[in-house]
């Protein structure tokens, strides 16, 4: 397959061609305001397609051991149940859709371990629970990219 | 002239057939994330010139953000002997959307313009600030009473707020992506929740471009699409993150907080930057599930427009003040 320019390039250029070319010929003010959102979810599109699957994985991994680590002192059925789902997942998989399915069952024991630290009052597991989160939000935010408020 | 403009002159003829109105012009109002807007002048045979707001539903299954036209209608018709605060005249409705395409309600069109604007070009904007506190409070003082009986009521404040926290741990339930920030942020809520302070009206969209001035008048307030009964605080909240220029919660927020205590009679315990904080993650439930459920529905063959894709950043967004707020006031 032809693999450069990559993804993210070719979703960027097409960025541009709608911001450079076909905004400027733009009069009415809806179409505007919709292309300027297109434009954005490319953007978004675009550093996705480059990180992804790399961040997900790397996340599973953090959210499993967190709910293994969780497991191991304040155990639960619900929380087994999640971890048993997480391994009925095909690991070694990169086509995208499996490793979304793998990473929200990760994110559903990571839930489940949460819940049951907070039962059971370990400050210490909820506060690295709140550090998971952090990164999980640091990413999010690197994939919004430009985004700005428009149209309101 | 689009379309619009001759479906609302059928209209015309079928509510008021003798005064055969002329629609002379009929333009979309753009902004805005949820109602299909227009303004239309009307030229009716006598001669005389009057000009409407239509506000309807988009098409079904596009857009994200959805809320029920019969009951904004209803909640702008009670407001009116309710409230001391001014709502627009309601003049008619296309309950089924046989005219205009959709539900749609038909009301006056003020001579006035947003106090977000006037805030813009103010040099003092200490005055207007003052004017914007005491509309809202005015709203938040609507006797529960006199609001419609469609509407939701909570018994208590304690019941209101459990409420919206398992109405989280349902959107936790149903959207895997939020799960895990809603899981956490939900149980820290239940962990630190505020005095309470007496259920009232919450306008559910509170900034000051859904406040209109002009040269005479009370500030009138519009887009109730939203408005339900809860904790009046969700208004403060709320408008704490609106990103449009001059936030004047955040120019001075003490300032901003004296003035809402006083007039309500609340407290420092009650009211203060930490409660806003905190009501701010109790008033975004709504509009959050909103966003996720349209999310959801992207590729779906009814799709929900290019916004449903565009607010994903605003669930990122609302994530991470969300875990923010958590650290602020742990």
């Amino acid at each position: 397959m032809i693999t450069r320019p990559t993804t993210d390039t070719l979703i960027e250029d097409c960025c541009r061609e709608l911001t450079e070319v076909i905004l400027p010929g733009l009069t009415d003010e809806t179409l505007r305001l919709r292309l300027v959102m297109t434009e954005t979810v490319l953007r978004n599109a675009a550093v996705r397609a480059a990180h992804e699957i790399a961040w997900m994985l790397a996340e599973t991994s953090a959210l499993v051991a967190y709910a293994a680590a969780v497991a191991a002192r304040h155990g639960s059925e619900p929380l087994r149940a999640a971890m048993a789902a997480v391994e009925a997942s095909p690991a070694v998989s990169l086509h995208l859709g499996d490793v979304v399915d793998r990473y929200e069952r990760a994110g559903q024991a990571f839930s489940e371990a949460l819940a049951a630290a907070q039962e059971a009052g370990a400050a210490d597991l909820v506060a690295q629970a709140r550090e998971l989160l952090r990164d999980r939000i640091a990413i999010e935010k690197q994939v919004m990219a430009t985004y700005t408020i428009v149209g309101r | 002239m689009d379309a619009l403009g001759p479906r609302f002159e059928r209209f015309l003829a079928a509510v008021e057939p003798a005064r055969e109105g002329r629609v002379i012009a009929c333009e979309a109002i753009t902004g805005g994330y949820s109602r299909i807007s227009a303004r239309a002048r009307v030229r009716w045979r006598d001669g005389v010139e009057e000009t409407f707001i239509l506000r309807g539903d988009p098409p079904p299954g596009s857009g994200v953000f959805t809320s029920d036209r019969d009951a904004e209608r209803e909640l702008l018709q009670s407001l009116t002997t309710a409230t001391s605060v001014s709502t627009p005249k309601v003049r008619w409705y296309d309950g089924s959307g046989e005219y205009l395409g959709s539900k749609a309600i038909v009301m006056d069109c003020a001579p006035a313009g947003s106090l977000q604007d006037e805030m813009a070009r103010a040099q003092d904007i200490g005055p207007l600030t003052d004017l914007f506190i005491d509309t809202f409070t005015a709203v938040h003082a609507t006797p529960l009473a006199r609001l419609p009986a469609r509407m939701p009521h909570p018994p208590d404040w304690l019941t209101y707020l459990d409420g919206v926290l398992a109405n989280y741990d349902r959107i936790a339930g149903e959207h895997p992506g939020s799960a895990p920030v809603l899981g956490y942020v939900t149980w820290w809520a239940r962990t630190h929740m505020p005095p309470p302070v007496p259920l009232g009206l919450v306008h559910g969209d509170c900034n000051p471009t859904n406040v209109l001035v002009g040269p005479a008048g009370p500030p009138l307030v519009i887009d109730w699409e939203f408005a339900r009964i809860g904790d009046p605080r969700e208004d403060l909240g709320y408008y704490t993150q609106s990103p449009v220029e001059p936030n004047v919660y955040w120019a001075d927020p003490e300032r901003f907080l004296d003035r809402y205590r006083a007039a309500t009679g609340l407290t420092a315990e009650q009211v203060n930057p930490q409660t806003v904080d905190y009501f701010l993650i109790i008033g975004m439930a709504a509009l959050l599930e909103q966003l996720l459920t349209a999310a959801a529905a992207i590729g779906a063959p009814e799709r929900p427009g290019i916004l449903a894709p565009y607010l994903i950043n605003a669930i990122s967004h609302q994530h991470d003040m969300f875990l923010a707020i958590c650290d602020r006031l742990s």
